[in-house]
């Protein structure tokens, strides 16, 4: 199906809803080519291929509100599909809170040419070539001095390019279209005792140029997963904990609940009634930026159709803004925001995470984390967790089978240092974070 | 978009043109490189859902999901292509692409005449989902609402979902297998958050089962509000538990999640024919305390893990997988069946035509042991009881598991006494497994709505424990 054929899909499946008795909806196609290939052992394990096409569609049927998707498009499947939707709808309670932003809120922020999520050479990349760049991992992978080692390697590339409309019937059309590639590595170490320490290396971008070359990928898994060798626990205690950066979003991310209208609104956020006060450090400063040209959570509008645009969450320490929709924001009382976070960009400091521990007496470097979760309304959280001791800066034990517990509240205020090796691979753009004092439980 | 090839229409597929004549063909198609295997997997889903908040049923939802799955299988090689458009050009396109893993160079496997084949029945098609009316359901998320805040005046607030799912699965196999399946599922959720002195706090409690909806008896609807209610005011007293190793007592019934992260995944076979398993090569070796016994079972009547045939086309059935503390075997696909010579478990399942199949869990579960519970209970000095759990992880190499327990209580001086929330546990498999010091006479399947994730896909699936005591676990409570 052509971007035209999208368009007119869409159109017309708003039309029709409208001519069923929905007075407002919002239509959502989607269409996604996504090629995944994994190689093990010298040769090709696995190749999925597809493309894939879904309609998502919310309706208001005399106030009343819902939400449907189907991957089935036949005309007379949609069409009793729709009639379907629209006399569910009516047997739900008003609630006009959900209408439409006026059309004057909503629009592009910027075009997806300016916003730059679509790699032009993905057009032209032929499964060969794909199979190619796996293969060359793969060597890289035995090519590394520690080869005999390695018990197992998985090499793996994924690659996509999708886009999506919307139409609504506010009158808001808008566009998101973006490509996407990733490639990495898994290795399997053995070790006396029977276990099998492993690690990836992992990488994603708009744009295949950015991947990192396949000589880093190889040999960041092998580092990885050589600080997982003869890991254990030591004493349970308070230590100050270097958290690196691409794992910091596990922490950051809890705070994603708490910060949404809807969290707010049910009375299930430990931030309520936090605005313009501190929740954390002077280093604590986190703003949601959607503009970001090739930024993995970059967007041209949000969830409702309103303009994206820039805004601190956190400023020196300071809750500046929640995450209000334009549905949550009618319930609260509240101006939207925007629904949902995009990029995060943490401010990074000025020194190196090495220039930072060489001064502590005793640190724990997590890098990576098990299991665990955390409760928005109390802001409670407990993680399992992975990394090395370390005495001035000087890796003197691999860790697992600990911990990390605290409170969401407390933890940002013991945020003593942020580094300045920023990760710019992911929506959330962190450097290491150091924190002066965090319960840790091990033996 | 409907196919227009003519013959014998499939079943319930027969509504989108799919015939005795196209499988053979698009299974020729794949086949045509001389493949080792191939199979369809023809899938049609529609799930609903209603769900209140705020005082009002204010929310409803509707899902159709419609495809078809190629794999094609060269050795333990695996080439997938899937699509949404089952018109016959589109479907030979994707077993086109699927068959692309092939090189071509062996003979070319035949394909048998179809012949449907059918297995015991674990979930009885009852009621069809789709004659159940938007006012019925209205009606109970009310009810459960109302009731909820009826059971305790710090209830202030309440969320209510329910909501059903009904999947027609076709599995086409070369040597003329057709499997068709109808998978129902429900489950229903109670949110509650409380207030007491100035304090907040929220949990909830869910049911879930492969059935219609008289599933919602007066007494299952009742536990489920009474137990969103109690799981939530019980967190007021609840403290963090001190940090470090101790004994736990894991309650009867989700603590099988215990099992499905230090045990099952380990167990899943695709991940022990890499080598890549801590538990590679340790069939028939002793890896658990005589008396544990551990199976994963996909024939328990209406169970959430529960089905009837896997993804595969094979039926499914009880795999023993630890006998008296002897590993007996792994979950096998047939990928893997064939990697160790021995037949398939039944375990071979997938999220959906978008994805190829893997050797699951179904439901796990240890089978019960000598001792009652408060006998388990009394035996501990000092330690933590765990009641209620969430979700688990697992490294496959390492061992190292995690699983997070929502609430329970100290164990002091073999008396359950101040209530705890809010922890992570942290383990190593087979450390763990020889640290089990009792088996309760109590097993347990729980009946809540768990899903299983594994290479970004999820599938439903169930656990059950009897009360156990672990000599030692690490806890992450607070250090102070």
């Amino acid at each position: 199906m052509s971007i035209e054929q999208l368009w007119e899909l869409a159109r017309t499946t708003l039309k029709d809803a409208q001519g069923m008795g929905a007075e407002e909806a919002t239509v959502s196609l989607s269409r996604q080519t996504e090629v995944n290939l994994t190689r093990r052992a010298g040769r090709l394990e696995q190749a999925t291929q597809a493309t894939s096409l879904s309609l998502s569609l919310s309706l208001l049927v005399e106030d009343r509100f819902s939400g449907h998707s189907t991957s089935d498009l036949r005309p007379e499947a949609l069409r009793s599909f729709l009639q379907k939707a629209v006399a569910a709808t009516r047997a739900l309670e008003p609630e006009p809170e959900r209408r439409q932003p006026p059309l004057s809120d909503c629009g592009s922020s910027l075009t997806p040419e300016q916003l730059d999520l679509c790699d032009p050479s993905w057009e032209a990349l032929t499964i060969d070539q794909r199979r190619d760049r796996l293969e060359e991992l793969e060597k890289a992978v035995d090519a590394l001095p520690q080869r005999s080692q390695i018990l197992s390697a998985t090499c793996y590339h994924m690659d996509s390019s999708g886009e999506s409309v919307r139409v609504m019937s506010n009158g808001f059309e808008g566009m998101q279209r973006g490509t996407g590639y990733g490639w990495g590595t898994s290795i399997t170490l053995s070790e006396p005792g029977g276990r099998r320490p492993e690690a990836t290396s992992w990488y994603s971008s708009n744009h295949i140029s950015e991947l990192p070359g396949i000589e880093k990928i190889a040999q960041e898994a092998w580092m990885k997963a050589e600080r997982r060798l003869g890991s254990g626990p030591v004493d349970s205690g308070r230590y100050p904990m270097l958290l690196d950066a691409p794992i910091t979003g596990r922490i950051l991310g809890i705070l994603a609940g708490p910060l949404s209208g809807a969290e707010l609104h049910q009375g299930r956020s430990f931030l309520a009634g936090k605005l313009n006060t501190s929740i954390g450090s002077k280093h604590l400063h986190l703003m949601d930026n959607p503009l970001i040209p090739r930024a993995p959570g970059s967007r041209a509008f949000d969830s409702d159709g309103l303009r994206a645009k820039a805004m601190p969450i956190v400023e020196d320490g300071v809750l500046r803004n929640y995450y209000i929709g334009v549905y949550y924001g009618r319930k609260l009382g509240m101006a939207p925001t925007c629904g949902g976070r995009s990029n995060w960009i943490l401010r990074p400091g000025s020194r190196s995470p090495a220039e930072i521990t060489k001064e502590l007496p005793k640190c724990i470097l997590v890098t990576g984390f098990l299991g665990g979760n955390s409760n928005g309304l109390t802001g409670d959280f407990s993680f399992g967790v992975q990394g090395q001791l370390l005495e001035y800066g000087v890796p003197t034990k691999n860790l697992s089978e600990m911990n990390v517990s605290g409170n969401l509240a407390d933890i940002f205020h013991h945020l003593q240092e942020p580094a300045s090796d920023v990760w710019t691979w992911s929506a959330l753009r962190s450097p290491s974070l150091l924190f002066d004092s965090v319960d840790f439980s091990g033996l | 978009m409907l196919s227009s090839s003519p013959g014998v229409p499939v079943q319930h597929f027969e509504q989108f043109g799919i015939t005795h004549e196209a499988v053979r063909r698009l299974l020729s198609t794949a086949l045509a490189r001389g493949a080792d295997d191939a199979d369809l997997y023809f899938e049609h889903l529609q799930s609903n859902s209603v769900a209140l908040s705020d005082g009002k049923v204010n929310r409803a939802s509707t899902h159709v999901d419609l495809g078809l799955g190629v794999r094609v299988v060269v050795g333990d090689s695996v080439g997938y292509a899937y699509t949404e458009d089952l018109s016959l050009e589109a479907m030979l396109r994707a077993a086109g692409v699927a068959a692309e893993i092939a090189a071509g160079a062996k003979s070319i496997r035949p394909v048998a005449m179809p012949m449907e084949r059918r297995y015991s029945d674990r979930y009885p098609e009852g009621r069809p989902w789709d004659s159940v009316g938007m006012e019925l359901r209205v009606g109970m998320v009310r009810d459960w609402e109302q009731r909820s805040f009826s059971l305790d005046p710090r209830v202030r607030k309440v969320e209510v979902s329910l909501a059903d799912a009904t999947r027609h699965i076709l599995v086409c196999r070369p040597d003329g297998r057709l499997v068709p399946d109808i998978q129902t599922m429900t489950r229903a959720v109670v949110v509650c958050t409380a207030e007491q002195e100035g304090r907040r706090e929220s949990s909830h409690y869910n049911l879930a089962q492969r059935d219609d909806i008289s599933f919602y008896t007066p007494e299952r609807t009742e536990r489920l509000c009474r137990k969103a209610v109690d799981n939530t005011t019980g967190l007021f007293e609840a403290i963090k538990p001190p940090a470090g190793e101790m004994t736990v007592v894991l309650a009867a019934g989700s603590s099988g999640i215990l099992l499905h992260e230090a045990i099952g995944h380990g167990l899943e076979a695709d991940f022990n024919r890499k080598g890549i398993s801590i538990y590679a090569d340790k069939v028939g070796k002793p890896i658990a305390p005589a008396g544990i016994t551990v199976v994963d079972d996909g024939t328990l009547m209406r169970a959430r893990g529960s089905i009837n045939t896997d993804d595969e086309g094979n039926p499914a059935e009880k795999t023993v997988l630890i006998e008296d503390g002897i590993l007996r075997g792994y979950l096998h696909d047939e990928i893997s069946a064939r990697h160790y010579g021995v037949a398939p478990t039944g375990s071979g399942r997938r999220e959906s035509f978008r994805h190829p199949v893997l050797p699951r869990m179904r439901s796990t579960y240890m089978e019960a042991g000598p001792y009652a519970p408060e006998e388990i209970i009394r035996s501990v000095k000092k330690g933590i009881y765990c009641s209620t759990f969430s979700n688990g992880q697992v490294q496959i190499g390492a061992g190292d598991f995690a699983f997070y327990v929502r609430s329970g209580f100290l164990i002091e001086d073999g008396k359950l006494t101040t209530p705890i929330k809010d922890v992570n546990l942290i383990g190593n498999g087979p450390k763990v497994l020889e640290s089990i010091e009792m088996v309760g006479n109590d097993l347990v399947i729980d009946e809540g709505g768990w899903t299983c994730g594994k290479d970004g896909q999820g599938v439903p699936v169930s656990q059950g424990m009897p009360t156990v005591k672990v000599s030692k676990l690490s806890v992450g409570g607070s250090a102070r």
